[in-house]
């Protein structure tokens, strides 16, 4: 259970101080590293992109700190506020435990979510309405102009699929596949961020094709133009796009709507 | 598809670390900080004598000691040895971990989509704390639910006459071999420094009595980063689970628990008990559940979460004999599963 120890005390081992350092500098390098790449996007919301590099630095100096502290053998103080320190980790552990979750993210990439994910929920969910409130909300933008999550926020305002028949429609999105769908039905869908990937979830509208969807496989990204209708889906009257012109895109930088 | 979940998986585990490094540096930053700038001392002289009052200003003081679950312990144990009254130390120990700037920030950050969370969470955490300082105020005599030692210490030591002149009352022994003095020991955080609780004071060998700016920002910074190695591995472990629970667990077991206002919050006061993760970053932890559980089970487990935590029990143990925290967590717990209950039923 719960140790007590302090590490240095236990080991006289000198590497362990700079296991700590080489830990805490290498989480500092990892958030700059996917700031510089552009994968923070993936992850989180851009909003608290300034607090994570500013995090990263603080992480950095503090590690410098430490080197310098270590690199002129200031001796450290014993009576280093001991009491304050629940040290749940044998020696050593911690900071590895640090140090491989950092490796492990500069070894594998994050990855945008994709249709799997979406289809783990109930197409109801998807269709469903988004939990967040319409932030900034421009309803009298021209139809054709709004984008995909628009669209979905509107629809939670005011959820009357026949009032929007017949207007023009132009959004993007990636495909999911649904048994609950006909074969010449498809979701457009954008995953929805608004703090960081633990939350996302999917909002989206159905699609119907002029043809059958195979041609248009999952995951793919859609730049669907067509007119707005309503369909009877998975046992409910639903807003859906009727589509007259179907255009491949290639992955947005950001695929994640906010 | 297998690959694809693990990486979804590894994904959010990443997002979840990410989004939560800074507040756990900033939270470890302002307690080492606080630990060497503020004296206790003249928190208890301000401190309300009445039993209320006293329990609700414990349960604030968090704002001026931002310290989560694992700072608080000590502070909450050398206010009680600094003559205390128990209303305020215990709503202290329960509340401070969440009543403070950062976990309130970190919180928004989180939820900001349901604001509703962060007022309640404030809300239910102080009045949770403050009923339970509250409670256990009218315990006269406090010293059979401490430990010996501290017990002891307060018969022999009353407060009045033992004002330190450091706000550090305890200071630590640092001689080779400290048990050969007499006198009684209690286990610190540090194994082969154990703290010295009875015995004459002023035999007690203080390595460094006066210290410069540059020290004391020295001693920041080795507390900062010890309790940043320490807090983040937990964080690392956390947040591994929470990603595997959501990549693993069946999905129709996940909705079906989150669905129901009993079973979410049993779940979720389970897991509070289990994942110890920081009260700084647990907002992220909950948030990878807001899709399926119910708004009253997040709730309980960010009251509950910093209140009851295993990784702790062994320091409280130092302060409270098992009997006082099985009172203290039951009653935290029967608190939380009342109040985010009457939220599922009636308002969530």
């Amino acid at each position: 259970m719960t140790s007590l120890r302090n590490a240095k005390s236990q080991t006289p081992n000198h590497l362990l101080p700079w296991l700590e350092v080489v830990a805490i500098a290498a989480w500092g390098v990892l958030i700059l590293k996917y700031w510089l790449t552009n994968k923070l996007n993936l992850l989180i919301h851009p909003d608290f992109f300034w607090l994570v590099i500013v995090a990263a630095i603080g992480l950095l100096t503090m590690s410098f700190c430490k080197s310098l502290q270590l690199w002129h053998k200031i001796p450290p103080d014993q009576i280093t506020s001991g009491e304050q320190h629940i040290n749940v980790f044998p020696p050593g552990w911690s900071s590895s435990l640090l140090l491989v979750a950092a490796v492990l993210g500069f070894i594998i990439s994050p990855q945008v979510f994709a249709s799997q994910t979406a289809l783990n929920r109930e197409v109801t969910e998807i269709l469903g309405a988004t939990r967040t409130q319409p932030q900034s909300f421009r309803a009298n933008t021209r139809p054709e102009e709004r984008t995909l999550i628009d669209w979905v926020r509107i629809l939670n305002v005011y959820p009357e699929p026949d009032a929007y028949t017949g207007q023009k429609v132009k959004v993007q999105g990636f495909v999911i596949h649904s048994q609950e769908l006909n074969l010449d039905h498809l979701i457009l869908a954008r995953f929805v961020i608004t703090c960081c990937a633990a939350d996302v979830y999917p909002a989206g509208l159905p699609v119907q094709l002029p043809t059958n969807r195979d041609q248009y496989p999952p995951d793919t990204w859609l730049e669907v133009e067509g007119q707005m209708t309503t369909a009877n889906i998975a046992g409910k009257r639903r807003l859906t796009i009727k589509a007259n012109s179907i255009r491949k895109i290639p992955q947005p930088k950001n695929p994640y709507s906010y | 598809m297998m690959i694809s979940q693990l990486n979804n998986g590894f994904t959010l585990f990443l997002s979840l670390l990410v989004e939560a490094m800074p507040f756990l540096l900033l939270g470890v930053l302002f307690s080492s900080l606080l630990l060497f700038f503020v004296e206790e001392r003249k928190l208890v002289d301000i401190m309300p004598k009445n039993p209320f009052l006293g329990a609700l200003f414990g349960s604030m003081i968090g704002f001026l000691f931002p310290v989560c679950e694992c700072g608080n312990v000590p502070v909450a144990r050398r206010l009680l040895m600094q003559g205390v009254p128990t209303s305020v130390a215990i709503g202290f120990l329960l509340a401070a971990p969440t009543i403070n700037p950062i976990v309130i920030w970190a919180t928004w950050t989180a939820f900001r989509d349901q604001p509703e969370i962060v007022v309640l969470r404030v809300v239910l955490s102080l009045s949770i704390a403050t009923i339970i300082g509250f409670v256990f105020s009218f315990q006269k005599d406090i010293t059979p639910y401490l430990q010996p030692q501290i017990a002891r210490y307060l018969k022999f030591n009353p407060p009045a006459q033992t004002e330190p002149k450091t706000p550090q009352l305890q200071e630590q022994v640092t001689t080779p071999s400290p048990l050969l003095q007499s006198g009684t020991y209690i286990l610190g955080g540090k194994a082969g420094i154990s703290t010295r609780l009875s015995g004459n004071f002023s035999q007690t060998v203080v390595k460094t009595p006066n210290r410069t700016l540059i020290g004391k920002l020295g001693l920041v910074l080795d507390n900062a980063i010890q309790e940043l190695r320490e807090l983040g591995a937990i964080m690392v472990l956390g947040s591994a689970i929470a990603a595997a629970i959501q990549v693993l667990a069946p999905r129709d077991v996940i909705l079906s628990l989150g669905a129901g206002p009993i079973s979410s919050i049993l779940t979720m006061l389970l897991l509070a008990t289990v994942v110890s993760i920081c009260s700084t970053v647990d907002s992220f932890f909950a948030l990878s559940f807001a899709s399926t559980f119910t708004s009253g089970s997040l709730l309980a487990f960010l009251v509950f979460g910093p209140m009851i935590d295993i990784k702790g029990v062994g320091l409280m143990l130092s302060v409270f004999k098992p009997k006082a925290l099985f009172y203290l967590f039951a009653l935290a717990g029967q608190l939380t599963l009342l109040f985010t209950l009457f939220l599922n039923l009636h308002i969530m």
